[in-house]
């Protein structure tokens, strides 16, 4: 997929005209909003069991390396077999490779976010191996050749007119309808083939158990434990962040992801694979092979603060209640991920000087992390990749801000902290802005905050400031 | 009278200057005697926001030096008293006796309807408003500082008002800071949907405790709906809902 998080003001100004032409793009996120806080309240403490998962999450990072060896040893003695990506490259050629060699034709896959980071299906299909899509969401953009909009609903913005012509210029059926449960069944019929004749299947990662070697799954479509189960070969790829201690930790953060993210006290299907089908069992795969990413994140590890990102569940709690990613949806971001955390793990995995505006483009009003369930806060981070951009900071490719930027905010150090200098700044500078005053409102204003200008006023400067007027002010009572 | 220091915003110095006249005047009926330090700049939130972590530490050293040893410090601003609260402690980390007095000043720091309601523990203002009113929670103020059951008592005691709901009334306006100059399409819209909210609540002024929203709102508010109307709450309690010649 072409990575276009350069572009984020421009796409963003498309994707803003969009939503507003099409009214119901913003309330997807928001009727999600309103069922997780439905969900989270069947919870006895809701703060409390939010707060305990927070705690999972950073116990898992912060002992990450030692939880991933613990992890591997416990799923190889379960029979599975582990390896180690260390790029998305590696991850692609090993997975291709894999297939080849099983003489798979085409591959069955269940939704999972790493695959689109590493760019799985394009790499399937340059080498002849078709990848079929299971989840109904991906199912569709796959077939629309689109990025997902939304990490957990990748087709939540395409109207259902849409689907019904695609589905039937695909041959996906052939009725043409507008009832979402006979689409579900149409896109049912069609991967059903599929599924009997799978022999090799993909799937992501929700939580990697160490202290059992056990890769966990939640879904709702019931295609991923297909996915998992009906072919001799079972792939699941994870990074390395999905690891979690102990089962109990694991039984306690699925209790928050299904909530959080779609108000569910537990999804339609948990599944939990301890390796591969043994000796006088009569289903399950022959292989499984878990595929470990890193592609950067070790490098993310090494930064105590930075490393907070990866505390991350993939909930999109974040998304649905983010003022932003309701104004522009999912695309905007230019890559596979969106909203805030989007926002603080693209910066640290394209590098900051290619996602300038993706930390940049947040108001910091915190809604996302008032909602996240591991404790991540977000704007704290976009404050920290932000400073590392200005002091050129080489860890995470900090870039140059505009030299104008720089010498306004020097000027601006030095008047802050010599109220003269400051004082006499503002008698400087109220004539320049107040001649654009007419009737007492400013209505538009060249320069650096023309922007604030296209559909705001502004009040002028104060003929006499506060601090000028403090005297009389504190005659009067 | 006990003496409450003033922290003006340079907002409110150099834009709103009636919020801090208003502010002033609420503390002087509250029964403590507002007192203001001459020197007052930025609090550094541009700054910090934009990442000049360096210039930022310069801001909150004047900052420190100035109110150091003031008992209580009260501002009508919910982002500047959260960069004072919050991030002064944090950039001065590294440095520990700044880092002592950072946490000292952090501690003496109220949002001004927090100091009001929380330590003063009055509600009634002695202000009258015959209309409805909506809040619109800061995200600063409700997020950072946890207030938002103060401004509601506060403007519940007000005679003649009702207080409205709004949807989405913990959604950000869209200002920002140097957000809302950056990203105009993606701030307009969302200043535009506050708004639409506001009008949709049936409310006939829209009350806020941040003067940065109400640049933002009032600034919106003025070009497309010059007959609606935001106010910051010292303005709307200590002025009985009027607007006062500037």
């Amino acid at each position: 997929m072409k990575i276009s998080t350069e572009k984020f003001t421009e796409l963003a100004k498309k994707e803003v005209e969009k939503a507003r032409a099409r009214p119901f793009l913003k309330m997807v996120p928001h009727s999600l909003y309103q069922k997780r806080k439905a969900g989270l309240a069947t919870l006895p403490d809701a703060a409390a069991a939010q707060a305990y998962g927070a705690a999972i999450r950073s116990e898992a990072i912060n002992r990450l390396p030692e939880l991933l060896e613990e992890f591997e040893k416990k799923a190889t003695a379960n029979g599975a077999k582990v390896f180690w990506a260390r790029t998305a490259k590696e991850a692609r050629e090993y997975i291709v490779n894999l297939a080849s060699e099983r003489g798979a034709k085409f591959v069955i896959k269940g939704k999972s976010m790493v695959t689109e980071e590493i760019g799985l299906n394009e790499a399937l299909s340059d080498h002849g191996i078709e990848p079929w899509e299971a989840d109904l969401g991906e199912f569709i953009i796959q077939q629309m050749h689109r990025p997902p909009f939304h990490i957990v609903g990748p087709a939540i913005n395409v109207p259902v007119e849409e689907i019904r012509d695609l589905f039937m210029a695909k041959g996906i059926m052939k009725e043409p309808t507008l009832d979402p449960v006979a689409l579900g069944w149409a896109a049912r019929r069609f991967l059903r083939e599929k599924f009997h004749r799978a022999e090799f299947g993909v799937t992501g990662v929700n939580m990697a158990v160490a202290e059992t070697g056990t890769i966990i799954n939640l879904e709702n479509e019931g295609n991923i434990r297909f996915a998992k189960s009906s072919p001799r070969t079972q792939v699941s790829v994870m990074t390395l962040e999905k690891v979690v201690p102990t089962m109990k930790d694991a039984m306690h953060l699925i209790r928050l992801l299904s909530r959080n993210c779609s108000g569910q006290n537990i999804s339609a299907y948990v599944s939990m694979d301890s390796g591969p089908k043994q000796d006088g069992e009569i289903d399950g795969p022959e292989e499984l092979i878990i595929v470990i990413v890193d592609n950067g994140r070790s490098g993310i590890y090494q930064d105590p603060k930075a490393r907070d990102a990866l505390r991350c569940i993939r909930c999109a709690a974040c998304l649905n209640i983010c003022p932003v990613y309701r104004q522009i949806g999912g695309y905007a971001y230019g890559w596979v991920y969106s909203g805030p955390m989007g926002q603080v793990l693209m910066p640290l995995l394209l590098g900051l000087d290619k996602t300038q505006d993706i930390y940049r483009a947040c108001s910091l009003c915190g809604a996302c992390k008032s909602v996240c369930p591991a404790g991540i806060d977000h704007p704290a981070l976009f404050l920290y990749y932000r400073s590392l951009d200005v002091s050129t900071d080489h860890s995470f490719k900090g870039k140059r801000r505009p030299w104008r930027e720089a010498l306004f905010f020097k000027a601006w150090s030095m008047a802050v902290q010599r109220f003269w200098i400051w004082d006499t700044g503002i008698s400087v500078t109220r004539p320049f802005i107040n001649k654009n005053s007419e009737n007492g409102v400013i209505h538009n204003m060249k320069g650096a905050f023309g922007g604030w200008f296209r559909k705001r006023d502004l009040p002028p400067m104060a003929e006499k400031t506060f601090h000028e007027k403090w005297e009389e002010i504190k005659k009067t009572r | 009278m006990k003496e409450v220091s003033l922290f003006i915003p340079c907002t409110v110095d150099l834009f709103l200057p009636l919020i801090g006249e208003a502010t002033v005047s609420l503390l002087r009926r509250a029964g403590v005697t507002p007192v203001y330090r001459r020197g007052q700049t930025c609090c550094g939130q541009p700054a910090m926001n934009s990442g000049y972590r360096k210039e930022a530490k310069k801001a909150a050293k004047h900052f420190i030096e100035l109110f150091g040893d003031d008992e209580v410090i009260v501002s009508p601003s919910g982002s500047c008293v959260c960069m004072v609260k919050h991030h002064y402690p944090e950039l001065l980390a590294d440095e520990p006796e700044w880092s002592r007095r950072a946490a000292e000043v952090a501690r003496r720091v109220y949002e001004l309807s927090q100091y009001l309601v929380d330590v003063l523990n009055v509600t009634d203002m002695g202000a009258a408003y015959q209309g409805k009113v909506a809040y619109h929670e800061s995200c600063h103020v409700l997020r950072g500082l946890g207030v938002s059951t103060q401004p509601k008592k506060l403007i519940s005691a007000v005679k003649g008002t009702e207080l409205v709901s709004m949807n989405q009334d913990d959604f950000c306006c869209g200002f920002g800071g140097e957000f809302a100059s950056h990203y105009p399409d993606i701030s307009e819209s969302m200043v535009q949907d506050k708004v639409q909210n506001y009008i949709d609540s049936g409310a006939d002024l829209l009350i806020l405790c941040e003067p940065g929203c109400l640049l933002n709102i009032g600034g919106y508010l003025s070009r497309h709906h010059p007959e609606k109307r935001a106010m910051h709450l010292a303005n709307f309690l200590a002025q009985n809902g009027r607007e006062m010649p500037r």
